[in-house]
Order: structure tokens, then sequence, then C-alpha cells
């Protein structure tokens, strides 16, 4: 224990020392254009994310950003940096990815001494992570057809009664569990009647229990975003779990369809740098930049997730505030994701994550 | 004298740079993954002990071959007769009609499950159609179950079954069946004990190639089946996607493999077609096989179809319109995704809201867009040089070999694109890993042009097996030195098969997605691999406007290759291994 919090401090104050050191250079860098190379996942996220993020900072510090619109693999990843072959900068990752990757090894620290007092003091806890800093809040959360379920009618609002098929006849979804972590075990441990206080660890014969008895009304165990938003706008599902994201963008556009925030399952997405990246400080900076108050809130009117920097709310109509999962009304009722139980290691080497996936495997096939 | 030492000597040599390519990239690589999945070298069967111990395993590798096996007879049955009815149309139909069955071919896989997925939806195309004219009151579940994997699946493998028929068909001389009516023979029992024997090479080239790439599958069943229609390839993936245990990857890479070869070798192995007489022992056993699973139906049904050559309108009738309903089969989602790509509306539906262009401008405007397709067109040319001069002197080298170090050079070549695609992948991924190479556009090339060699392999081979070697010894006397010869004898004769082996090599690396998607690294993004990351990211129709510009792709190739003078080879020598027609 003392060696590792030994090296922790040396990494820690090589950091901090080379930061300072570097203030100098690190202008000079931004006048003749440095680079920084930056993953910003697909689609329309990366859309937002040349709007909010890139091209306000090259404005500011004239670093250019070479944007890969893709999403991290860490698969991908591991390869790289086990190779020293690292081709990134700033790569965008879940809470249980890093703490895989921090364990291992692959990120650099983050660099706190540059951010300003305010903006550091406005960050949810856990979006300041020694090896990430949070970009987004989302969650996955309840979503019914408006036209099936009308606010005159009685409307499922616990997971319980989400899996009361007789009570609430409709179809339904639920996201696939083939990568462990965000797969419906807690909604089902919900549903069984475990408090949220006492869901972790989780109880995983428990879950599989409670999800035999809602297999036969689910209709696909969608594995994207996109399935569950083209689902939800063709009506193909009267009842769903879905990412908040995707749900507020139908609702946007004007699809009936309604969010129910009670039991909400909330987590996160950060930004962190590879070890051995390219550019290391310009990634500190442009993280620094892009965790701002106001480029989150210039970020979430483009892409409906939520601020990790609070501050971000005071600059949004309360309309758009309300359509975040980490919104402070919905606090009492959000269940927040554990994702440390997940990458924990049993004795038998396999995470939690591995043996939930495993038994996943074996459950659909019966 | 001296010519002829090094003639001699040559054709061994002609196939170095192939050999050496596809062992560094391939083949050295597979070695070690053998030994990795026995944990050399301490050598334990820990791996597969792990493999086979988890039962979800076994279940999947069972329902992976059950997926394939059904895939391959459906595809046999509908093929058959297809083929058939082909063959017997008139040259100029003939000719139209194998462009038709080419197009799908070489439409991308991913392009058309995407568009099976707009077809069979809860809110698809078949389901609003039911709904709207009040047949059914709500969707009948057409998607994500096993039928809806087996009519992708399906739809993706027909060409490649019934291409090998085709070309075997027109090679039967139909005099025979002449001859057998004249001798008494009903025309059933003409056809049952004379054309269809002489037909069993096609059948079995055609089944061995499905069922092979049935078994590397695993876009289609993620995206058209339900919970419980996973393949063993789905499971090898996500191994990789998750945590990356090479001994584990491996053993379940090479329980895939062997189910491959077992199936390989019991048909026989000579996939290469460059001798009939070592495909004839095997046929008989294979034509018990054959006459086991097509059903009796399936018989009476075929021998009706002889009888529409004969006499009678209704059964001819029957031909053309079981020959309409497979092209509509094999061609509706084609059209379908080009009129999609014009749509108005926000979303994928069918019919579109109205017209517009503006997908095509989002695809044109969007940089990571045109970026990965500029890099796609780049590394399929560079793949198109490498594998089209590498693959044409393998092609010599072999033709001038000894027979059996023929059929084995060639079927060791072919492996790239014989075994399954994720087994090629990960073997592929270990070979530029120690390259250092991954993640790096040379490593692509590389990787593409491994598979793509076979391509050019078989069609080069193709055109030189119907060359004339006194061609170039009539030159040779005439004082004309081996260089000038090939310049200005073989090289123009074989030119069509050279055009056409490029063109199939380009094809086969603009169209990847499995291997690059593990060796591609972060930073390099093909248009494949972008489509696939929209597919699960968006749903815009700007998908369907690149799908679009995909279906285009192979039109213009075909008119290239009509152009380069396959006009009258076309019908004959086929990309794939087929049996020498």
């Amino acid at each position: 224990m003392v060696s590792i919090n030994r090296r922790r401090f040396i990494h820690g104050a090589s950091a901090i020392a080379a930061g300072a050191m570097s203030y100098q250079p690190r202008r000079a860098a931004a006048q003749s254009a440095g680079e920084v190379i930056a993953m910003l996942n697909g689609g329309d996220y990366a859309k937002a994310c040349m709007e909010a993020y890139v091209r306000p900072f090259e404005a500011e510090t004239g670093i250019k950003v070479t944007p890969i619109t893709d999403e991290f693999s860490m698969a991908k990843f591991e390869l790289e940096v086990s190779n020293n072959n690292v081709s990134v900068d700033v790569v965008p990752i879940g809470p249980g990815l890093t703490l895989q990757a921090s364990r291992k090894g692959y990120l650099e620290e983050i660099d706190y001494s540059i951010y300003k007092r305010d903006e550091l003091d406005a960050m949810l806890d856990f979006a300041k992570s020694p090896h990430s800093v949070g970009s987004i809040v989302y969650a996955l959360c309840m979503v019914y057809n408006i036209e099936k379920f009308p606010a005159n009618k009685p409307r499922p609002a616990t997971w319980a009664e989400f899996w009361d098929v007789v009570k609430y006849p409709g179809v339904r979804t639920l996201p696939t569990g083939e990568y462990g972590e965000y797969g419906p075990w807690e909604e089902a441990l919900l549903a069984d009647g475990l408090p949220a206080d006492a869901l972790y660890p989780l109880d995983i014969d428990r879950a599989f229990a409670s999800l035999d008895k809602i297999k036969p009304h689910i209709r696909k165990w969608f594995a994207t975003g996109s399935e569950i938003q083209q689902m939800l706008h063709d009506k193909v599902v009267d009842l769903a779990e879905s990412y908040d994201g995707r749900a507020v963008a139908l609702i946007d556009q004007g699809a009936q369809v309604e969010i129910n925030r009670n039991q909400q399952k909330m987590t996160w997405e950060s930004w962190a740098i590879p070890k051995d990246s390219p550019n290391p400080e310009n990634a500190q900076r442009f993280i620094e930049f892009i965790t701002r108050a106001d480029r989150q809130a210039a970020f979430v009117q483009l892409m409906p997730y939520g601020p990790t920097n609070r501050n971000a709310f005071k600059l949004l109509p309360e309309a758009v505030a309300r359509k975040f999962a980490s919104h402070p009304d919905y606090s009492a009722s959000t269940i927040t994701m554990d994702s440390k139980w997940y990458s924990e290691v049993g004795s038998d080497g396999k995470t939690n994550n591995d043996k939930i996936i495993q038994r996943w495997n074996e459950w659909i096939l019966q | 004298m001296k010519t002829l030492r090094e003639f001699g000597r040559m054709p061994i040599a002609l196939t170095g740079p192939a050999l050496a390519v596809l062992l560094v990239v391939f083949g050295i690589p597979i070695v070690q993954l053998f030994l990795t999945s026995f944990n050399a070298p301490a050598f334990s069967t820990g791996n597969y002990k792990a493999f086979f111990g988890q039962p979800a395993n076994v279940r999947v590798l069972f329902q992976t071959i059950e997926i394939s096996v059904v895939a391959t007879a459906i595809c046999l049955l509908i093929g058959y007769p297809t083929a058939y009815l082909i063959v017997a149309a008139s040259k100029r139909l003939r000719m139209a009609l194998i462009v038709l069955v080419l197009v799908p071919y070489l439409t991308s896989g991913l392009v058309v499950t995407y568009a099976w997925i707009v077809i069979l939806g809860d809110g698809g195309l078949i389901n609003n159609l039911l709904v709207d004219h009040g047949l059914i009151s709500s969707p009948l579940p057409l998607i994500y179950n096993r039928m809806a994997v087996y009519i992708g699946m399906v739809h993706i493998m027909l060409p490649m079954m019934i291409l090998p028929l085709v070309s075997a068909m027109m090679g039967i001389d139909k005099s025979l069946m002449a001859a057998a009516r004249s001798m008494g023979a009903r025309p059933a029992t003409a056809f049952w004990r004379v054309f269809f024997p002489l037909s069993m090479p096609g059948v079995r080239s055609g089944c061995l190639l499905v069922f092979v790439v049935c078994l590397g599958f695993y876009i289609a069943p993620a995206a058209l089946g339900g919970l419980g229609d996973a393949m063993l390839s789905t499971f090898i993936a996500s191994q990789v996607r998750s945590s990356f245990d090479m001994g584990r990857v491996a053993a379940s890479a090479f329980v895939l493999l062997a189910v491959a070869i077992v199936v390989l070798s019991m048909v026989g192995l000579d996939l290469s077609g460059t001798s009939r007489r070592t495909a004839q022992p095997s046929l008989k056993s294979w034509h018990r096989l054959g006459e086991f699973f097509i059903s009796y139906r399936a018989k009476r049904w075929i021998a009706q179809l002889y009888r529409a050559g004969g006499d009678g309108r209704w059964p001819q009738l029957v031909g053309i319109m079981f020959l309409a309903l497979v092209m509509f089969y094999l061609l509706f989602p084609e059209v379908l995704v080009v009129i999609m790509s014009f749509s108005a509306g926000k979303y994928l539906q069918f019919p579109p809201s109205g017209f517009s262009l503006q997908w095509y401008e989002s695809f044109f405007g969007d940089p990571s867009w045109y970026a990965a397709a500029w890099m796609s067109i780049q590394i399929g040319f560079m793949v198109v040089i490498l594998s089209t001069i590498i693959g044409t002197l393998a092609a010599f080298g072999l033709n001038r070999a000894l027979p059996r170090l023929r059929s084995f050079l060639t079927m060791a070549m072919l492996t790239p694109i014989t075994f399954p695609v994720i087994v090629v992948g990960i073997a592929t991924y270990l070979g530029l890993l120690k390259l250092g190479l991954l993640g790096s556009m040379t490593g692509i090339v590389l990787a593409h042009t491994i598979g793509a060699i076979g391509y050019v392999l078989v069609i080069v081979s193709a055109s030189l097996a119907n060359f004339d070697p006194q061609l170039e010894q009539a030159a040779m006397s005439m004082r004309a030195g081996p260089l000038q010869t090939f310049m200005r004898v073989t090289l123009p004769l074989i030119r069509p098969g050279i055009i056409g082996g490029a063109v199939f090599a380009f094809l086969h690396s603009f169209d990847e997605v499995v291997i690059t998607s593990l060796v591609g690294g972060i930073s390099m993004r093909t248009l494949p691999l972008k489509m696939w990351e929209d597919i699960r990211h968006q749903i815009d129709p700007t998908i369907a406007a690149v799908a679009t510009l995909f279906i285009l792709l192979p039109l213009v190739v075909l008119m290239i290759l009509f152009v380069a003078g396959w006009r009258s080879t076309l019908g004959l020598q086929r990309a794939r291994p087929v049996p020498a027609a």
C-alpha cells in the first residue's frame, strides 16, 4: 500500500511540476498551433461536440483539434497502449472502463491545477476522478407511449409495475445484457421488491429469476441507442426502458412518448487521456475547456444529455434543464449505477461484469 | 536450353510473393494462434476445456451449425431450379439474369441486412401495408426471430449458390439428355439419372461455399435475430470486444475452424476446381448425401421444371413465375434502399414522406463520411495494385506447376476467403501486431490483400485454363523473347481475367468490415466501418444514401467488366472458386 501511495504521490507531483513548467511553452504552442486528437463518439454526439467544443476551443487557443468520430473501444485502446502506439489524446469513456483502464495504468492523471476554482466546485463529485473528468450525465429510464398510456389512465410508475403485464398490457423492450454493465439487472431487482438502497452487491440469481418473468413479454432486447429510438418512433413498443437522451430527442420532435423519471438509473461518461498520448498537454487543456459551465450548457442544448458541471444549469432555461437526468428535482428518485461493483474482480479472476455476461449468454438460450 | 531451364524453375518462384505475404500476415499467425490456444509452450487444453465447460458455448456451436445447414439447404432448394431456368433461357436473357444475380452478390451485406430491417420490421413495409389495408390490427412478428435470420442470410448467400450451379450446368452437354430421351427415358428419369449427377460439382461447390461463409456470419443474425439466435461469431466478436484474452479467443476461433475443415474435407478439399478427376471419387458419397437432404417434393418439382423445356405452356409459366419471384426477392431490398435514400423525412420509413436530396448532401457535406470514403478508395486501389500483381504471378506459377502441388497451393492461398472471416480477422490481427502495423493504412491494405489475392488467383487461373500454351510456343519460335511473348501474346489474351480479378479485389477491400474493425485500430475509419458505426448510432437516412452509392458501384463494376471483354466469359468463369466449366 505504501509503495502504491508513494508512486501515486510521485506521479501527482511530477504532473503538477510538468504543468507548472510547461506554462510558457504552452502559450508558445498556442501561437504555433499545436494539435490535439480527440475521440468524440459518433453521429449527432460528435456533431454537437464540433459545435460546442471543438470550434470554440480552436478559436480561443489556436490548437487544431483532429476529431475521430467513433466510440471508445477498450480492446483497441488496450492494444494501442500496450504497443506504445497511442494515436489519440482524448477519449470518451464510461465509469466501468475508466476503473479498468486506470487500474492497469493506461490513463494519464488529470491535472486539476489548471481548472478554475468555481468550475471545479460546481462539478458533481463523481465527475472529478483522478484519471477522468465527467462529460455528461444520463440515465436509463422508463418511457411510455402516451396514446397507449394517456394521462387519465393508470400508468406504470415503478419497475414493479413495468413487470405487471396484466395491469399494464403492452409491448415492451429492455436493454440487452450482453455487455453486462448496462443490462436491466437493477430494474429486475427493483421489480422483485428490493429497496433501492439495498441493490449492491447485486444478487445475480434473483435478478435472473425476476427477468424470467418478463422475458416472454419483451419484443426485443435492444443493443443500441438507434434501435430504441427507431422502435419508439415507429410505435413498435408501448413501454420501454430507454436512454433518456434518445427519448428527449423524440419528444422534441413531437413523438407521442413521455419519460418517467422515477427509479431512473443514472450513470455518466467522462473524458480521459491515454498514457503516452501524442499531445498530453493540449489534451489537458482541451478537457478543462470543454468541461466549463458555458461549454457544457452549449453542448447539452444540442445534445440532450445532462451536464456534469452544475453551473451549467444556471445558464439554461428551466424548461431545458428539466430534460436532463442530473436536474436536482430528480435526484431523490434516482439510482446511481455502481460501476465499481461491476469491475470488482472475484477470487476466480473474473470481474462481476464477466460473470454476468456469461450468465446472460446461458440465459438467452433457455 | 537456358530458357527451358528457367522455364522449369520459374513456376514455383512466381508464387513466392503471394506465399510470402500470406505467410507473414496470415499463415504464421494462425499457427501461433493455434499454439496459443493450447497455452504453448506449456501445452494444456485449458482453453478448450473452458470453452466446452460453458454450456452456452456448446449450444451456440450447435446452433451455428444448425443455422448454417438450414440456410445452405434453403439456398440449394431455391438456387438449383433458378440456375436450371437461367441455363435454359435464351442467351441474351441468360446474360441479363446472371447480371441481376450478380448485383446483390456484389452489394454490401451490411446494406442488405439493413434493408431487411426496413422491410420486416414491426413498423416496416410489410406490416404497414397489412395494417393500412386493415388485414391485421397489430404488426406480425416478422423480425427478431429465426425466420428473419434465414431470410437475410439466404438473400446474401443465394448468388453464391446460383453462380457455381449455372457454371456447372452450362458445361453439361445437352445432347446427353436428348440421347437419354431417345432411348426412352422419361423426362424425370433423364433429368435425375443424367443431368443431376452431371451438375453435382456445381451443387458441391455451391453448398460448400455457402455453408462455410454461413458459419462465419455475424451481422445478419445480430440485427435480424431474436434473443436466442446467437451464432459463434457473435460470441467471438464480443470476447474480442470485452477483454482480449488471446488464448480464450483462439480456442473459440479454432472450434469454429474445425467445423469448417471437417465439412471441407468431408465434401472433398478441391476448391480450386483445377482438376475434375480428383472431384470424381468423392462424388458418389456426396450424391447419396445430396439425395438425403433434398426432399422428395423438391425432386418432383425439379423434374417438372425440366418438362418445362418440353411441351405444355403451363409448366413454362410456373418456371417464369418462379424465376421472377427469386429475382424479386434478390433485388427488392436494393431497390427499396435506393428509394429511401431520397426520402424527405428524418427517419427511415417506407414509403418516404417526400423527395429530397438532403441525405446525399449530408454525405458529401460531412467530413467524417467523405474522409472515410476517401480512405476506403485509397486502400482499395493499393489492394488492387498489390493483389493483382502478386495474384497474377501466383496464377502463372500454379498454372505451370504439377497438378498435385497446384491444388495444394491453391487451397492454401484460398484459405483467407474460405476460412470463417472472424478467424481470418483474429489471425491477421496477430500478424499485424507482430509487424507493428495495427491501426495503420499499410496494415489494412495487407489485411485486405490476403483475401484479394484469392480472388485474383481464381479468376486469372480460370482464364489461364482456357489459354492455349501453343500460342506462346509459336511466338517464341518466331524469336520473341519471354518478356515480349508475355507482353504481346499472353497478357492481351488473359487481360479480361486480370481486370476481373482486379475488380473483385477492389470490391473485396471496399466492402470489408469484420477484419478491418479488428485491425483498424482507433483512428483508421473506412467507409464500411463508418456505416456499421452509424447503423448503431444514427437513424437518419444518410445511411441509405451511402448504401445507394454502394449498390451503384457494382453496376459500374459490371459495366467495366462488360467493356473489358467479359461478355463471353461472364457466364462461364466465376469469381468464386468453381469447378472448371
